[in-house]
């Protein structure tokens, strides 16, 4: 009775659907190709960037598989390490930390080590520059990726734990049909979120200045970066334009779908996300071409047409002792996985651990002292300052944001129809890179003669009050029907409805938001307080202007220093601050469910 | 010169538009008069619009048609004289049960004394000295919902309304909850006049109202007005109570499963397209075999309480069963047929294919069959099936019929269904 395949997957016949996904894979191997010869090609440290909008094609798919191989390495770095630390303690001891730390250094921090190190070990093609590039890229992706993965796996329910032992389920297996499922839809939604994080600092990714070497990949990054240089007004324009062109397209043909998707795996007390069925996922379910893969990998996956016997063995207990493939979940487990799981191994990995904690922090204080050696008091003095001054414009992006997302956000959420609305541009506005904007908001920062010391903190703000607004709406769904009407039953005034209510039923999901926000502003600041605008370069004082202008400038010391401090204060805040918060929310401000 | 009644809806029309944007009649001409000192009760199944009445009533909403009136007054606003206690207690989770409570007074701008005073008179009444304090997480369901009461008592209003607020609770600290609420309406002791409750419990009605109205589904609307004169407090036990209740269930029955059905034209009668009732298929066949022990003949509401079901959901299974004409439903009573003993005897591909045989005999899975046949590839897309039974069937919401024609449809190997693409098609089975 049970096929794996539908019927109606069965019959061939080529639909309009398929001219699209051939389409697709046409520009794939089209994308690939163009990718692989530049790849090979001589090494060309700064690419002359043509400003024309015949080339743009060409830069966007240059990018977009930049962006997209930093995605793979991710999502690999993410299932391994995610895996692993939710998984063995000591693994979760080591990986946690490092998470936190890796999160707040700022993409120039990677950017010296490699680009140097790789252009050393690539030094005849343009490889080394771009896996450098994708690298950096990859930065910017991976970190919440990685979180979300990790906290998903370890909130896998136990009576699924249960169930996997009964069944016999080996390592692999678990993992695919417990785990990978389960922790899906939070890290699809994760992923949407790591690309648009990886755009963000694309034009940094492309385009930078180390030392007295200039050098410039082709790519939208690139073009932009010129573009904003030369303040040449109509290649920014085509740059915008084909950036939310890329980013709609992905948010249509990729994101969407498989979010939609990774719904099916969600359980029923797991909280939806206010998204609506795409109607591109109709189109690709119409494709004979989708099918006939995914009917390919189910039966890859499912060891050929055997699954219909075990399913309909259910009623005949011998036949399912004695299935091949039952025999085969109940051998014995492999020498690795009960050597992984003894004592013996526990004790051993949780010496190694320290050994390793230990070994890897001395080697790298160590390091850092010769590096921070050449910097004097005077150096510090200024450091210290500079993350004061950066401190004040992210304090001033947070309440900016919360000012304005708090009551749009609330208005937003209450309505349906208005999320049902609003909810896709804002998604789109999120995922654009806001550097792309800058010259348009320098622009009117002059016209109002402000300068970059406080134009800085508006810059950040471009890019990190999304945080909020997004948070703000996802709390906004917890408030209850019936609360309201107890609220405007009553008689409660406007202004108490709003202490009494929204704001603590908020709350949660904003403390979320001011992290992500905060630690995206700290980020943020190494190109908005740095500029390179017109043939000018706009400078700030702050933190990241000094990291900006230090990787420019060569000077490793005070880049060292600098990033130090940044690490410091955003770990520290996050623990001593954000930590407190999420305390009490726990405590208190949980709605029951 | 006679007083206008505490509340009023006259000719009140209610429609809802669907997700897909079809729109879903679910209130159809009600009128109905809350008069002073009574217990209006709302008793109906799912799908028959009490909350809507409810929250019309409360200004909550706004009808598509028709007026609300306050003691002769049209309402415009959220009514001013109404407290409201909910099913899910609704309190707020960062506030203690004092301050849960005096969210009832914020609007009205007491002093901190005058406050306090209503405040704690609120939680004396409802039992709950002692728990200022506490937070409704540390809460049991019965105590949380005492916090609704008291929001609601210490709002010192005329009209109390109750939206199911005892059917979350175990039955014996509902029916505690039932009679202290009962003991204050009665004390007079308090600002409550006249109380409207909601319910779907039949001995719940009729052990509080002072007024039944008998509420039919699809779309709603008012069927019977019984009034209940025996005196507080009521016993179960008495005769006169469950000769009552015994009156309610032919009222429900005759409402969702009637003998003698609507007169319809000879010549329409042949297209007469049934609804299929909201019913899990594995629930009712649960259900048959449990009348098969009862000796194949059994009073609904009997059987009802002996399977600790809701009557209703019941009801609806008996409307299924007859429907596949496994049983015959006279009066209150539900009779196993023939066909309906040899189902019960029957294997799981007999009984299937039985199901099989059963659903082809009715009009909307002959239609939705021709439908599928009528389709080059044998399918159709969901979104066209729910718009066609939209149509045959344009009183009902079509989505529940859609996904009760498709569980009765794979259950009896007609039809199967793919949830990702979202098609409907022919289920042919090994054959």
């Amino acid at each position: 009775m049970y096929s794996p395949v539908p019927q109606q997957y069965r019959k061939a016949k080529l639909q309009p659907a398929d001219l699209l996904v051939i389409g697709l894979f046409v520009f794939l191997i089209y994308g690939s190709v163009m990718t692989a010869e530049r790849w090979n090609g001589e090494l060309q440290p700064a690419f002359t960037i043509d400003l024309s909008y015949s080339s743009l094609f060409l830069y966007s798919i240059y990018s977009l598989f930049r962006a997209s191989l930093a995605y793979v390495l991710s999502l690999g770095f993410t299932l391994v390490f995610g895996y692993l630390a939710a998984k063995y303690k000591t693994a979760e001891r080591l990986i946690l930390p490092l998470l936190d730390i890796g999160q707040s250094i700022p993409v120039l921090g990677f950017l010296p080590g490699l680009v140097l190190g790789l252009i050393a070990i690539f030094p005849h093609s343009n490889l080394g520059l771009e896996l450098a590039c994708i690298l950096m890229i990859f930065t910017g992706q991976v970190w919440n990726m990685t979180f979300s993965f990790y906290s998903s796996v370890k909130s896998v329910p136990k009576h699924f734990h249960e169930l996997s032992d009964n069944i016999h389920l080996r390592f692999l297996q678990r993992f695919y049909f417990v785990e990978l499922p389960y922790a899906s839809s939070g890290l699809a939604w994760n992923s949407l979120m790591s690309m648009a994080g990886g755009w963000f600092f694309l034009t940094v990714c492309e385009a930078f200045t180390l030392g007295n070497n200039e050098f410039r990949l082709p790519g939208l990054g690139s073009f932009m970066a010129v573009a904003i240089e030369q303040g040449n007004a109509r290649a920014m324009i085509g740059g915008v334009v084909c950036m939310i062109l890329l980013i709609v397209g992905m948010d249509f043909f990729v994101w969407r779908p498989i979010i939609a998707w990774t719904r099916r795996f969600q359980l029923d007390e797991q909280q939806d996300d206010p998204q609506e069925i795409p109607y591109f996922q109709k189109l690709i379910q119409e494709s004979k071409i989708i099918r006939k893969i995914e009917t390919f990998f189910l039966l890859v996956i499912r060891g050929s047409s055997d699954r219909s016997k075990i399913t309909n063995a259910k009623e005949n207990r011998e036949a399912r002792e004695d299935h091949p493939i039952i025999r085969q979940l109940r051998r014995p487990k492999s020498w690795i996985s009960s050597f992984l799981k003894s004592q013996f191994a526990a004790f051993l990995s949780s010496k190694i651990a320290w050994i390793v904690f230990i070994l890897g922090g001395s080697w790298l204080s160590a390091k850092l002292y010769v590096f921070l050696q050449p910097l004097d008091a005077q150096d510090w003095i200024l450091i210290l300052k500079s993350a004061l001054l950066t401190f004040s414009r992210v304090l001033f992006t947070l309440i900016v944001s919360t000012l304005w997302a708090v009551p749009f956000g609330v208005w937003v959420g209450l309505s349906q129809k208005r999320t049902r609305f609003f909810q896709p541009l804002i998604q789109i506005a999120a995922s654009f890179p806001a550097p792309m904007l800058y010259p348009i908001a320098l622009g009117i920062l002059a016209f109002f003669h402000i300068g970059i010391g406080f134009g800085a903190s508006i810059l950040m703000l471009l890019g990190v009050q999304w945080y909020v607004l997004f948070n703000v709406l996802a709390g906004t769904t917890m408030i209850s029907r019936e609360l309201r009407d107890t609220f405007s039953l009553i008689g409660i005034s406007r202004i108490d409805t709003w202490k009494k209510l929204f704001l603590p039923s908020i709350f949660p999901a904003l403390i979320t938001g001011w992290v992500t926000a905060a630690g995206g502003a700290w980020n943020a600041s190494i190109v908005a307080e740095f500029i390179q605008y017109q043939g000018d370069t706009l400078k700030a004082t702050g933190l990241g202007a000094l990291i900006s202008d230090a990787t420019a400038h060569a000077d490793y010391s005070l880049l060292a220093g600098s990033l130090l401090v940044m690490i410091v204060v955003v770990v520290g805040f996050n623990r001593l601050v954000w930590h407190r918060f999420y305390q009490l929310v726990e405590r208190r401000f949980k709605f029951e469910r | 010169m006679n007083t206008p009644p505490l509340m009023e809806l006259k000719n009140i029309y209610q429609t809802f538009k669907l997700d897909s944007g079809r729109k879903l009649r679910v209130l159809k001409d009600i009128n109905l008069t809350l008069n002073q000192s009574e217990v209006l009760v709302l008793l109906g199944p799912s799908g028959s619009g009490k909350s809507t009445c409810l929250r019309i009533l409360a200004g909550l909403l706004d009808p598509s048609e028709g007026n609300v009136f306050l003691k002769g007054e049209k309402l415009e606003t959220t009514n001013p004289d109404v407290a409201l206690v909910f099913q899910s207690f609704a309190l707020l989770p960062w506030l203690n049960v004092y301050d849960n409570v005096a969210l009832g007074v914020k609007s009205l701008d007491l002093d901190e004394e005058e406050t306090q005073n209503r405040v704690k008179h609120a939680i004396d009444l409802v039992g709950l000295e002692g728990f200022e304090e506490a937070y409704p997480k540390e809460l049991s369901g019965g105590m949380k919902q005492r916090v609704g009461f008291a929001r609601a008592l210490v709002m010192q209003r005329p009209i109390l309304f109750l939206d199911e607020p005892f059917s979350a609770l175990d039955v014996l600290t509902a029916e505690t909850l039932r009679k202290e609420v009962l003991t204050f309406w009665l004390s007079k002791k308090t600002s409550i006049q006249s109380i409207v409750l909601i319910t779907h419990n039949i001995t719940e009605a009729v052990s509080m109202g002072s007024r039944i109205l008998v509420m039919g589904a699809n779309p709603g609307e008012i069927k019977y007005s019984i009034k209940n004169d025996l005196p507080y407090p009521r016993d179960e036990k008495t005769s006169a109570f469950k000769s009552l209740v015994e009156n309610i269930h032919d009222v429900l029955t005759e409402a969702i499963i009637p003998d003698t059905p609507e007169w319809v034209p000879p010549m329409f009668a042949a297209n007469t397209i049934e609804s299929l009732p909201n019913v899990s298929l594995t629930e009712a066949v649960g259900f048959l075999e449990h009348l098969a022990e009862e000796g194949g003949r059994a009073d609904i509401f009997t059987l009802a309480h002996k399977l600790m079901k809701d009557s209703l959901n019941i009801l609806l299974m008996a409307k299924a069963s007859e429907l596949l004409d496994f049983v015959d439903t006279p009066k209150n009573q539900v009779v196993l047929t023939d066909l309906g003993r040899s189902f019960i005897k029957a294997d799981i591909n007999r009984r299937k294919q039985m199901i099989h045989e059963r659903m082809m005999q009715l009009k909307i899975t002959q239609m939705f069959y021709q439908k599928l046949l009528d389709n080059d590839e044998l399918t159709i897309s969901k979104e066209e099936a729910i718009q066609t039974i939209h149509e045959w069937l344009p009183n009902e919401n079509p989505e529940d019929v859609f996904d009760v024609l498709i569980q009765w449809g794979r259950f009896g190997e007609l039809f199967g269904y793919n949830d990702d693409s979202e098609t409907v098609y022919i289920d042919r089975g090994e054959q």
